[in-house]
């Protein structure tokens, strides 16, 4: 099957980067369409579409947007674009901005269009200066030319777009946390709904906030300019899955890179589109780093799709496909796993923070050669302990890849515990 | 085997100025600069993670205690609130004073099962030093970071404003001496560009 390129048709065009470029490739046909509607209607074609967010979470970008009050009365309405990009695995938002950053201009001033926003911030994570350069060369000749600013396009449309840069944090990519990081504060989660308001009623400043992901403000412009039925016709043959994704393959693959795919794609075909697996394919974490991961035949069985993949056991997430070949020892890299997720613990609720300690510590022993019996048993009791019980998602991201290794690979564990080495006799050195 | 990466000691926590001691270093350009930021929030605080940008800059790639207390003064905050959203942060440099170039080397993931355990003890060896340390002549400081988001390029490292990568020992042989021969602060450049996509083409002024 072939790739379907939609965001990334025009990505290796350096002229796409600028506004002539972009303007020459049709750029830009979806806001004019927009700001000749009604705002519901730009709403209506949302939804008519089917997209769903692009961040990890899968959440019906259309009831977001169709959230914010009519009738604006609060002195601001935001646009937030999550670009924090953060997830071990996915590198897509950095190409999208960095080569395709008008799709994202456009699609915030389209969204915010439709929700009376007159300000945007795209919050880019701190180590992304090339992805931040390129978009603020675009923000700039958008003002220029008067894409962005006051009465853009002379619709009487207000639209400001600010950068913002992280300092190194996965935590700020949660998207409550992303709004304290913004407004000055230690990048912590906030309490959210049903305890507190949505970000769509109380968001930054406690005001009216839309936040998606980059590459779901990147689909926007072709929704409006080609319809929100038409975008609904790919991917088609999944339950609810509509469109493209971009997928990021990494790891034992011989081209690694960004594949943008229809759902309803199979996975061995994404891994045929970079290039094919190095070696024999072992297993695959097909979504990022927090879903979890599952084995060769579970592979061969799944179809890129976010039920679709359920049904295999793991998720489409943010499109972060590491895959690894035969040499890996799986519970070195779950160890990894699990020490990623306790440094970047925020701290703030307590079985997150002492979770994913525990869950690191015992891994290290075993991987030490030092595991005691039952220490599997151990870490499937810690991880249900953390599973929906942490204060934002960074827990429950913990705990999914742990369990989902310990269940694709109980007898590499078993094996690791009992005699104090890797079942995978391999020169691939993974610990430090 | 690693030990948790640290992410800015616990213990040897600079110490703010007194009051009476407070000097200001800020440039007439960082002033101006954090003046144009001001007027992208609707609130004065968001400034703060810029604003400690800039300070990154002017301080020469470090946040001393004088630096926070200056990021304080100008926005009009306590210094522990600035000291805390500081240390949170892994890539301001609140810990200990670096050298001029930082090398960080990620470990993550695709990184780790693309060779990075050994490209980082290579790199331990050939400059003589741990994560969190700097070289006796103060060019280089080692450290190991999460996934730098370019898994496509693993093994990967990240050198002021540049991704390098996938890099092996000759890669990094050359690398190393060439940055040795670059007499600025690839630090303070990483800083700098930080600060200057903030702002827009009319509110820059380099
Ligand atoms: C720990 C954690 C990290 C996250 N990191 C990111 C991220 O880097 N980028 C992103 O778009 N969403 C991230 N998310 C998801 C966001 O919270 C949020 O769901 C997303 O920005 C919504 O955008 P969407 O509806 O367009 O997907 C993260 C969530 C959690 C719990
Ligand atoms: S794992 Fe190193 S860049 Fe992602």
């Amino acid at each position: 099957m072939a790739e379907t390129k939609l965001l990334l048709e025009h990505a290796h065009d350096p002229s796409y980067r600028t506004l002539d470029g972009y303007l020459a490739k049709g750029g830009y046909a979806g806001l004019k369409r927009a700001l000749g509607m009604d705002r519901q209607a730009v709403i209506d074609q949302v939804k008519a579409s089917g997209l769903r967010g692009r961040g990890g979470a899968g959440f019906p970008t259309w009831i977001k947007w169709n959230g914010i009050e009519k009738d604006k009365h609060a002195p601001h309405h935001f646009m937030l674009c999550n670009a924090d990009e953060g997830e071990p695995g996915t590198f897509k938002d950095k190409q999208l901005m960095e080569e395709t950053p008008f799709l994202v201009i456009e699609g915030m001033t389209i969204g915010g269009y439709a929700t009376q926003a007159d300000t945007g911030y795209v919050y880019i994570r701190g180590e992304f200066v090339d992805a931040a350069r390129a978009m603020r060369k675009a923000i700039d000749e958008a003002y220029a030319a008067g894409y962005l600013g006051k009465n853009i396009l002379g619709s009487g449309y207000d639209f400001d777009l600010h950068i913002h840069m992280g300092a190194g944090s996965y935590e700020c990519g949660e998207e409550s946390a992303l709004m304290s990081s913004l407004m000055g504060e230690r990048g912590m989660p906030r309490l959210k709904f049903p305890h507190a308001p949505l970000p769509t009623v109380a968001g930054l400043w406690d005001l009216p906030t839309v936040i998606n992901n980059v590459e779901t403000y990147a689909v926007a412009p072709f929704i409006l300019e080609r319809g929100g039925e038409w975008y609904s016709t790919l991917g088609a043959s999944t339950k609810n899955s509509r469109g493209t994704k971009v997928f990021s393959v990494s790891g034992h693959v011989n081209k690694p890179g960004n594949y943008e795919i229809d759902f309803g794609t199979t996975l061995l075909d994404l891994f045929a589109l970079a290039g094919g697996v190095k070696g024999t394919l072992k297993a695959c974490v097909p979504g990022g780093s927090s879903v979890p991961m599952i084995d060769a035949d579970a592979c061969s069985k799944a179809v890129i799709g976010y039920e679709e993949m359920a049904e295999v056991g793991s998720m489409v997430g943010s499109g972060g496909c590491i895959v690894l070949n035969d040499q890996v020892c799986i519970v070195k890299f779950i160890w990894r796993t699990a020490l990623f997720y306790a440094n970047e613990s925020c701290g703030k609720c307590t079985p997150c923070r002492e979770g994913t300690r525990w869950l690191l510590q015992i891994l290290e022993r075993i991987v030490k050669g030092n595991g005691q019996p039952g220490d599997k048993e151990l870490l499937l009791e810690i991880c249900s302990q953390i599973d929906g019980r942490s204060f934002c998602g960074l827990g429950d991201a913990a705990a999914w890849p742990v369990v989902g290794a310990i269940k694709a690979f109980p007898q590499e564990f078993d094996y690791y515990i009992a005699n104090g080495r890797s079942m995978v006799e391999s020169d691939l050195v993974l610990v430090g | 085997m690693s030990e948790l990466i640290q992410i800015g000691g616990m213990n040897e926590r600079p110490k703010p100025p007194r009051p009476e001691d407070l000097s200001l270093r800020f440039s007439d350009r960082a002033i101006r600069e954090l003046e144009a930021l001001e007027t992208h929030y609707p609130e004065r605080k968001a400034c703060i993670l810029p604003a400690l940008w800039i300070a990154q800059r002017e301080y020469g790639g470090y946040l001393s205690g004088e630096a926070l207390a200056e990021v304080a003064f100008r926005l009009d905050r306590s210094y522990a609130e600035i000291e805390g959203v500081a240390t949170f942060y892994s890539m301001y440099n609140t810990a200990h004073p670096v050298g001029r170039h930082m090398i960080e080397v990620c470990t993550c993931l695709t990184c780790q099962i693309c060779g990075a355990y050994p490209i980082a003890e290579y790199l331990k060896e050939k400059l003589g030093v741990g994560f969190g340390e700097t070289t006796s002549d103060g060019v280089f400081t080692l450290h190991e970071v999460e996934c730098l988001d370019a898994c496509d390029r693993a093994p990967l490292i990240q050198v002021g404003d540049e991704y390098y990568g996938p890099v092996d020992k000759a890669y990094l042989d050359n690398l190393l001496d060439r940055l040795r021969s670059e007499a600025a602060s690839s630090v303070v450049k990483l800083a700098d560009e930080i600060v200057q996509v903030h702002l827009r083409e009319t509110e820059r002024d380099r």
